[in-house]
């Protein structure tokens, strides 16, 4: 059975101007976030969701962790519906966002982590082992006695995957997880997440870095403006070469790479 | 509830009052001018009192304990919800809300176990308040315990009602510090805060009849000057229930669609 399954989702933001805004150029008006988006992932998958910005990534794993409520179609997880049980789906998701300190400042990162715990409904026996395994995992053992209110933002990205992992959910939703982090905790990050898949968590990935959503997902789904324009599985026979020119030429990105070699090759 | 929700719960709570205490001690700087002004506002009062004279006898009470009481109870209400007002503000800026959403905790057990938080560090505010008003400026009180407790349980529920209707409206339209600035006038001039009700213009008297907060300053001057039974308070103590029965369900539902409103605009995270 398939652990998240998106069916004909649209999701619209609505603009509202300021209640009092007869000096103002605020007009109102809507974003169609997401276009009747439909897939599904199952257990023990990691699947990125690929696409430039405002393409609908973060949107998608919003209604997933029922953060949004989706305006048409339905999100189900693990069998039960984000809008319906949504206390049933956030036992089972977990969710690190790409929004930096939203931490308790004045608490060190042990302490964030053993407050989000008691929410998650971490048994208190499990507890203070489990937080250690996740500050190991995420490099944050040194630190877990900081307040965070010193940390830099690559250690709020660690602490934001730390409190993600610390329930064990069945799936795990990742916000460009390593776009402040360094090469080194980036490769150690993402042996972390294929153990957890191996474990039969489902990992899905919101990611604009091609390379990287190639190199760790087992599917691609690529979304663009809203609509998901393709659904390919990793080593389908198609080669990563073509996958990669049909991603920049269904979103009109610039390859960064192929632009270097290009101004390589001309140059005098 | 069974026991492992209840434990899940307690646990819960722990964690909330646990962070919001670690927060307080860790803003030393916000502790001691809480207490200087404690102290600055006390003393104020207390000579406002002598200046006034010892003929001012307002419900047969000398008026500096009746100012005492009158501003701590209505301090306690109004700084009970801005606490948790500032909570929720607080949250929105730094981007926990939407996380705290997403936790297995359900929104309305979230915001109740926060408020506890909230109301409690005001209570200890307020227990200080009226202890240095004892201790250090010689009010003289004569107080009945449990009718002292009664009062205060009543008044936490409706103080609970306020501070969630301006979650409510900060959720909903930003808007929750405008809703506290206008009842905070408002309530601190029609609830007999500083002077008996009865000196108002008739119309304004009854105005101030249908406001909750009137009910709890007065009960708790009856209480804690006065002395009385609960027998006795049992007319003000039917009123405060009331409030409390209606109010508190209504503020809950409000915040409820409110919190719903918001995940389905994309709006939890606006401020």
């Amino acid at each position: 059975m398939d652990r998240v399954v998106f069916e004909s989702v649209r999701k619209i933001f609505r603009h509202r101007p300021a209640l009092f805004n007869w000096l103002g150029r605020e007009r109102g008006g809507e974003t169609i976030a997401l276009k009747d988006v439909s897939f599904s992932a199952g257990r023990a998958e990691v699947l990125a969701l690929l696409g430039p910005n405002g393409s609908g990534k973060t949107t998608a794993l919003k209604l997933i962790s029922t953060m949004l409520l989706p305006d048409a179609g339905s999100v189900l997880v693990g069998g039960f519906d984000a809008r319906r049980n949504a206390g049933e789906v956030r036992r089972q998701v977990g969710i690190a966002v790409a929004t930096e300190r939203s931490f308790f400042p004045r608490l060190s990162a042990r302490e964030n982590l053993e407050f989000f715990a008691a929410l998650d409904e971490v048994s208190r026996s499990e507890r203070a082992r489990r937080i250690k395994e996740v500050l190991r995992d995420t490099g944050l053992e040194e630190q877990a006695d900081t307040l965070v209110m010193k940390f830099s933002s690559g250690m709020y990205q660690r602490l934001g995957i730390a409190r993600a992992l610390v329930k064990r959910p069945s799936v795990l939703l990742l916000d460009e997880p390593t776009r402040s982090l360094d090469a080194a905790t980036t490769a150690h990050f993402w042996s972390t997440i294929r153990a957890l898949a191996r474990q039969q968590t489902t990992v899905l990935l919101a990611t604009h870095n091609f390379a990287e959503a190639a190199a760790i997902a087992d599917r691609l789904l690529l979304l663009h403006r809203g609509e998901l324009l393709a659904d390919r599985a990793m080593g389908d026979g198609e080669s990563a070469d073509a996958l990669r020119a049909f991603y920049f030429r269904m979103t009109g990105e610039i390859d960064e790479a192929m632009g270097a070699i290009h101004r390589a090759g001309s140059a005098p | 509830m069974n026991s492992t929700t209840m434990n899940s719960t307690l646990d819960k709570l722990r964690a909330i009052l646990r962070r919001d205490l670690l927060t307080a001690i860790r803003h030393r700087s916000g502790f001691v001018v809480t207490l200087v002004g404690v102290f600055t506002e006390l003393a104020a009062f207390y000579f406002l009192s002598r200046a006034i004279g010892p003929g001012f006898r307002p419900n047969g009470v000398e008026y500096f304990p009746f100012l005492l009481v009158g501003t701590g109870v209505y301090t306690f209400f109004v700084m009970s919800a801005q606490a948790f007002l500032s909570a929720v503000q607080e949250a929105q800026q730094t981007g926990t809300l939407e996380v705290l959403m997403t936790t297995s905790t359900a929104p309305a057990e979230l915001v109740i176990l926060s408020s506890i938080s909230a109301f409690a560090g005001n209570l200890v505010n307020l227990l200080v308040y009226l202890f240095a008003g004892v201790a250090v400026f010689r009010a003289a009180i004569h107080a009945n315990f449990f009718s002292c407790v009664a009062v205060l349980i009543l008044s936490l529920a409706i103080a609970l009602a306020l501070g969630i209707a301006a979650a409510t409206l900060q959720v909903a339209f930003q808007k929750g510090s405008a809703l506290l600035w206008l009842l905070g006038s408002g309530l601190w001039f029609l609830s007999g805060t500083m002077f008996p009700i009865q000196s108002l213009p008739r119309p304004l008297e009854l105005l101030a009849r249908v406001v909750p907060l009137t009910y709890a300053i007065d009960g708790m001057r009856g209480a804690l000057l006065e002395g009385q039974s609960m027998t006795a308070m049992a007319p003000t103590l039917a009123v405060l229930a009331g409030f409390g029965v209606v109010l508190l369900p209504l503020a809950l539902a409000g915040l409820s669609l409110s919190l719903r409103r918001a995940r389905q605009d994309g709006t939890l995270s606006f401020y």
